[in-house]
């Protein structure tokens, strides 16, 4: 009379059952007896449908049915991807309390591993056969899964070789350089040469060389980068007046992509020891030239170099105000200049000047703040 | 019948490509090449050629040897339904040797072209120095005050043309105002980017006194095509006349010509863009041309000496005519200075081109000058807008830029 469901659905009732009337004497919760009486009323109405319709009536004796049941088919294999959506929802939750990347790392996991139990569970019920439904599952969720793989995988090797690069000196970087590509063309002419090697071997190499970077790129990123010295700019300063001053004061510090500017600069300007501003030219300087010419609306890089022993900058007499600064003409800074350089230093200006210099009434000149021997004539034709 | 239709369309297939091969060979012979980089006419373009000629010579045995042996695989393994030959993976003694051969090649090829880089790079010698400027589409030439080139006390500021005395090492310094371009006179050297915000080297030295042509071979832009220069090397003793010139006080018209009227049209529609040293207002100011507020380069070309030079318009134009032109390029190297320095006589004048472009410029070398076109620009155009003049303007202009030498 009592099939093998009905017996575990009445055992669930009378449990209920008792756990409302212990719940309702000992506490005094309404909602909670409810729900347990809920609970109890529901699994009263599953029990007498189980009885009634006699479903899941296996017997032990009936080889057929334990043959045919669904009991009797074999599991589906362990999968790790509750696992991962726990873990998921685990990270996620630390990083409310945390950091926003470790919050997105979780919600990424949540997905990826949900989005995986969801397909893993539908291709189960494909049918009874676990090798087809394997198969089943590798032909919806592949074509996403190998790219997005590659993709990781790929992200993953340029980050820690960027993280390696950004921490070695730059000699180093060259001798790195070189040492990596003897390893690849060393590696590539033993696979080549050796045609009958493993596969598995060769595979082995690789994944070793991979490890490495990525370990290597994980230490380099926790010691952080080399000093990379910043270029600082100075053009939103102008107004300020600082470009006559000898004093401190805050630049941009994100300025670094200048660097790239200071090669074959229109002109490297010295101050010496002497207190004197001098130039040199990508090439040789013009015989007999005591002036600098740099080229009307021409963005020119001039590269100050301070060997005065102190703290000092370079500056320039714009004259009026031009287009060719960029900026609107009631706006354009009428002087530019460096920040202060330390003894030794180097940084880089970048000038265009829109108006020749018989449009300024004295002529364009450089100057040092602070120093008054420091002059040098800038002739725009 | 049918055989011998197919042997007709083969011979006649055979005789279409002999010609074709004949026609390519021929066009290299071509006696007028003024940008022919196999005919070297300095000491620089003569590196190039000493390096050049034996790699293509090498290189020409190399294919050679390659084409024929790939020829004779082709013609000799075509599939005539015999069984497949036995599969190998290939042959790795064999694989060695054919590229230690090429490596070997190359690293032969390196050694003299690595010493040529060098030897072009070299800038320690150069006696004279020159700027170059290039933008859309034209190049500003000018020459720093220095004691060299003879002795220059005041800057000179020239386009399309650049001057320079024979028998001296010239270093020219370059750079570009708005995108990359590149600067090549294939007689004189090798070609030489030019980098907005970078200055770069290239140097020149011509043997003897002529015109060597060049063109921009960098893309860059809708004009690029027109955007032309020429180097004038002359003797040292020209070179000194064209420079007392350049540097030459300004001379207003006498009044009442036509050429006065041109100045005053002059200063009312040009001398917004345009410069001419020693131009002055009614209160005796010197008027300052602010091409950085009318055009995206930020620079037009000064037109000081205007008729001192043979070109206009990024030297896409002739300021001379056809006969006249003639005269100057095919004089003598004893003579091409002299006649350059004849500048441009009304007689001479190219006044079809010229006055046309004065008319509406944009319609005769394409440069965006649409005003409703120039969002990314800022509105600013990239050449000379249509001015809108009229003929008298254009008379009056032509009459007073005559005199611009």
């Amino acid at each position: 009379m009592f099939t093998t469901g009905s017996k575990f659905l009445i055992g669930s009732a009378v449990f209920a059952i008792i756990a409302t009337i212990a719940y309702g004497i000992s506490q005094d919760g309404v909602m909670g007896t409810i729900g347990l009486a809920s609970a109890a009323a529901a699994l009263s109405f599953l029990a007498g449908v189980n009885i009634f319709t006699h479903d899941s009536n296996v017997s032990g004796s009936d080889a057929s049915a334990i043959d045919s049941c669904a009991a009797a088919e074999p599991a589906p294999a362990n999968s790790i991807w509750p696992l991962a959506f726990a873990l998921g929802a685990v990270v996620l939750a630390v990083g409310l309390i945390t950091y926003q990347a470790v919050f997105i790392i979780g919600i990424v996991l949540l997905l990826a591993a949900g989005a995986e139990w969801t397909t893993q569970a539908w291709a189960e019920q494909a049918s009874a056969e676990a090798a087809h439904n394997s198969e089943v599952r590798s032909r919806i969720a592949n074509p996403l899964e190998f790219p997005l793989a590659a993709a990781i995988g790929v992200g993953l090797i340029v980050y820690a070789f960027s993280r390696v690069m950004l921490w070695l000196s730059k000699t180093n970087t060259v001798i790195a350089l070189g040492v990596l590509g003897a390893i690849i063309v060393s590696v590539a002419f033993l696979l080549a040469y050796r045609p009958g090697l493993r596969s598995r071997t060769a595979v082995g190499v690789i994944g070793v060389g991979v490890l490495a970077l990525v370990v290597g790129g994980a230490a380099a990123g926790l010691d952080g980068e080399r000093d990379v010295h910043e270029q600082e700019t100075t053009v939103d300063l102008a107004h300020e007046g600082i470009c006559e001053s000898p004093e401190e004061f805050e630049a941009d510090h994100n300025a670094s992509q200048s660097v790239a500017a200071t090669a074959a600069v229109a002109a490297t300007i010295t101050l010496d020891d002497s207190g004197e501003l001098n130039y040199e030219l990508n090439g040789p300087r013009p015989e007999g030239a005591t002036a600098l010419t740099l080229q009307r609306s021409s963005p020119s890089n001039v590269l100050f170099s301070n060997k005065s022993g102190e703290e000092r900058r370079l500056s320039l007499n714009l004259g009026p105000a031009t287009a060719g600064s960029g900026a609107d003409e009631e706006d354009a800074p009428h002087q530019v200049c460096t920040t202060l350089v330390e003894f030794d230093g180097e940084q880089n200006l970048t000038l265009i000047i829109g108006l020749p210099s018989i449009a300024a009434e004295d002529g364009y000149h450089f100057f040092v703040p602070g120093v008054e021997s420091a002059e040098l004539e800038l002739i725009v034709p | 019948m049918e055989t011998t239709s197919t042997v007709n369309k083969m011979s006649r297939r055979i005789r279409i490509g002999l010609i074709a091969a004949l026609g390519l060979a021929v066009a290299g012979c071509a006696q007028d090449a003024p940008q022919d980089t196999f005919d070297p006419a300095g000491e620089n373009a003569q590196k190039i050629q000493d390096l050049q000629v034996p790699i293509f010579i090498l290189a020409g045995v190399v294919g050679l040897i390659v084409l024929s042996v790939l020829t004779f695989v082709l013609i000799r393994f075509r599939d005539r339904g015999q069984a497949i030959p036995e599969q190998s993976h290939g042959n790795p003694m064999l694989e060695i040797v054919l590229t230690i051969i090429p490596a070997l090649i190359l690293i032969g090829i390196s050694i003299p072209t690595v010493g040529t880089i060098l030897a072009l790079s070299e800038t320690d010698d150069t006696e004279c120095i020159i700027n170059v400027t290039g933008q859309q589409w034209w190049w500003e030439v000018d020459y720093p005050v220095q004691d060299g080139c003879g002795g220059i006390s005041d800057v000179i500021i020239t386009s399309g043309q650049m001057v320079i005395p024979t028998g001296t090492e010239v270093l020219v310094r370059g750079t570009s105002r708005d995108v990359i371009h590149s600067w090549w006179i294939p007689r004189l050297n090798g070609k030489k980017d030019m980098v907005p915000g970078r200055v770069h080297n290239v140097r020149l030295q011509a043997d003897e006194p002529g015109i060597y042509a060049g063109q921009c071979t960098e893309f860059c832009g809708l004009s690029h095509a027109n955007m032309r220069m020429e180097v004038i090397a002359m003797d040292p003793d020209d070179f000194e006349t064209w420079k007392a010139g350049q540097m030459a006080e300004y001379v207003a018209p006498e009044e009442g010509t036509l050429a006065a009227e041109g100045e005053a049209t002059f200063i009312a529609q040009c001398s917004r863009c345009h410069q001419v040293n020693g131009l002055e207002d009614d209160d005796g100011n010197p008027i300052i041309a602010r091409p950085d507020l009318q055009v995206y380069s930020g620079a037009t070309p000064n037109l000081s000496w205007l008729m001192t030079r043979n070109t206009f318009a990024g030297a896409s134009w002739d300021l001379l005519t056809p006969e006249c032109r003639a005269d100057v390029w095919d004089a003598s190297p004893e003579t091409v200075g002299e006649k350059y320095l004849e500048g441009v006589s009304p007689e001479c004048l190219n006044s079809v081109d010229f006055r046309e472009w004065l008319r509406n410029a944009p319609a005769k070398k394409p440069m965006y000058t649409d005003p409703t076109e120039l969002e990314e620009t800022g509105g600013l155009p990239r050449g000379m807008p249509d001015l809108g003049l009229g003929e008298d303007q254009i008379d009056q202009l032509v009459a007073y830029l005559l005199e611009r030498q």
